[in-house]
């Protein structure tokens, strides 16, 4: 069952076009990583799945129901509020920069969207938070603030923040690239076991080594436009599309 | 046991205060009494009908009386303080005298420039907040009036604002008269720290980053939900100090007051400046401007420790 589904999404900056014609499908339980030169339109790509950036042209499926219509650069069927809010938390977001809260607490980050937008009790908001914590290996930093956090525990949190929404899928960008190196093992790990429990994961990253043992697919982006579309070891051994042998090439 | 172990741990202010609790108690048991100050006047002076004190002033701490004969404009100044009845009728002395006798009116103003200043700077804050919102506000209408607001009220001049809301409004309708000076003195002064601090508010709002907005959007929570409970919020920490310039200018600001003759610290300087002919009672005032100051400057940095947890 396909839980995202794109038709021919389009995104421009005046006369740049950044996204050409995406089409693509993610079924529950995939663990798909988009890897590509800089500047290929991944993160944007991402980051418009849940609005964050408005495409110009296109369609968004959410588990098979309809989150965004736009053509020429005007949405065409509104959906309801309500609606809006309920596919878009289908989707949970991890920052590069981890975008944490910095005036509130770790268990505060973790609890302030259940409390505000699903009106859950701050009790059950808390209790959730703590599992969570415990889930990312961090639960004797609830009480800290974001600051006293190195950056690999802030990624960490931003997961957990992420989770607490109780999202059907992940959306990472790139979230081991604004981290000192020995801090990137501790949140793939955390990435990698949320895999094994079974949720569905899109990640724009640069580590390969990821994308090889962890995902069921590799996007391959260039140019705004997804050249391929390949099993990891399919795609790693023996790539077919030539922009994207150049590329492995390059990293390896 | 818990108030033992806060004392022991900043020992050295404490002993500040309890120096200073020793020094005012001395100076509160060993202070001669008023009727004793009274009696020290000339026989002359005593000997006049009805009451020949003309000022006096009882500190606690010291006291001072002074006896003026109208006709002659003669007059005797005594100033009480450690046990000891002091005649203050010239020099060091007389000053001292004279600005003992000064500070109730001078404390009086002080008091009406601090609560003119502190009621208009948290309604011209609130005001600004909403300025700002509006400012940034999507709605082109809405955001093109607040900047015109800010633009007006930051472009012309204080002084101005002040006279044509006390003596301009009567004029165009006297429903719109404010009789009441310093209810009149406040409406200019929020409307006006409403522009300055509305452009504080904008700039920290922006200063804010822009992975706060998205992780918030991200998060399913509304515009107004973002502002209130993740924008704001981390604005106040960025605020304060230049909240606390923006509150020391306002401060200073008020005293074009006595321009509309509210008894402000200013005014009451003044006043007291050309009865006596003299500048002496600038250096006294302006000393409390300072003390002012310095509270409040103290009031603010507390106030910015407290929020600096989350750095």
């Amino acid at each position: 069952m396909p839980l995202i589904r794109t038709e021919d999404v389009c995104k421009s900056f005046g006369k740049l076009q950044v996204l050409k014609n995406i089409n693509v499908t993610i079924n529950k339980g995939e663990v798909i990583s988009i890897v590509g030169p800089s500047g290929a339109g991944k993160s944007t790509f991402l980051r418009s799945l849940n609005q964050l950036e408005k495409i110009t042209h296109g369609k968004i499926f959410i588990d098979d129901q309809l989150f965004l219509h736009r053509e020429h650069d005007a949405t065409v069927h509104r959906i309801h509020r309500e609606e809006y809010i309920r596919l878009l938390l289908e989707m949970g977001m991890v920052f590069q920069q981890f975008n944490l809260f910095p005036h509130k607490t770790v268990l505060q980050n973790l609890t302030l969207a259940p409390i505000n937008v699903q009106k859950v009790t701050k009790k059950a908001a808390e209790e959730q938070a703590r599992d969570l914590l415990a889930l990312v290996g961090l639960t004797d930093k609830a009480d800290e603030y974001p600051s006293r956090l190195s950056g690999g525990q802030k990624q960490r949190v931003a997961i957990a923040r992420a989770l607490a929404m109780n999202p059907k899928i992940m959306l990472f960008d790139e979230p081991t690239s604004a981290l000192d190196p020995e801090l990137v093992g501790e949140v793939l790990g955390v990435m990698r076991k949320l895999a094994q429990s079974g949720m569905t994961m899109i990640v724009v990253t640069h580590e390969m080594s990821f994308a090889k043992d962890v995902c069921n697919r590799v996007l391959f982006m260039c140019d705004g436009a997804v050249a391929e579309e390949n099993t990891p070891n399919e795609f790693f051994s023996n790539p077919k599309n030539p922009r994207a042998a150049q590329f492995l090439q390059s990293i390896l | 046991m818990k108030i033992v172990e806060y004392v022991r741990a900043h020992k050295k202010p404490f002993l500040w205060i309890a120096a200073i609790v020793v020094v005012l108690l001395i100076l509160v048991i060993t202070k001669p009494s008023m009727e004793t100050l009274r009696t020290s006047m000339s026989q002359e002076l005593r000997d006049l009908e009805g009451n020949h004190v003309s000022s006096e002033v009882n500190l606690g701490i010291a006291g001072a009386v002074r006896g003026k004969v109208q006709r002659t404009a003669e007059s005797e100044t005594y100033i009480g303080v450690l046990g000891m009845v002091i005649q203050a009728d010239e020099g060091i002395a007389k000053t001292a005298g004279d600005v003992l006798l000064w500070l109730p009116q001078l404390f009086r103003g002080a008091v009406t420039t601090v609560e003119l200043s502190v009621v208009a700077m948290l309604a011209g804050i609130v005001l600004g907040v909403f300025l700002a919102l509006g400012k940034i506000s999507k709605n082109k209408v809405v955001s093109k009036l607040c900047s015109a607001y800010i633009f007006f009220f930051r472009g012309t001049p204080l002084l101005m604002q002040l006279f044509f809301i006390y003596y301009g409004l009567p004029t165009i309708s006297m429903s719109l008269a404010i009789n009441n000076k310093f209810f009149a003195a406040f409406v200019a002064f929020a409307l006006n720290f409403g522009a300055y601090c509305a452009e504080l508010v904008r700039a920290a709002i922006q200063s804010i980053d822009k992975g706060q907005f998205e992780a918030s959007k991200a998060l399913g929570m509304t515009g107004t939900q973002n502002m209130r409970l993740v924008i704001l919020p981390q604005t106040i920490r960025r605020l304060i100090p230049p909240m606390s310039n923006e509150f020391i200018m306002a401060l200073k600001d008020v005293s074009l007051v006595s321009l509309i003759a509210l008894s402000d610290l200013t005014h009451v300087t003044r006043s007291i400046s050309s009865s006596t002919a003299s500048v002496t009672v600038f250096i006294p005032a302006m000393i409390i401007y300072l003390i002012i100051t310095a509270i409040f400057t103290f009031i603010f940095n507390r106030i910015e420790k407290r929020f600096s947890i989350y750095d």
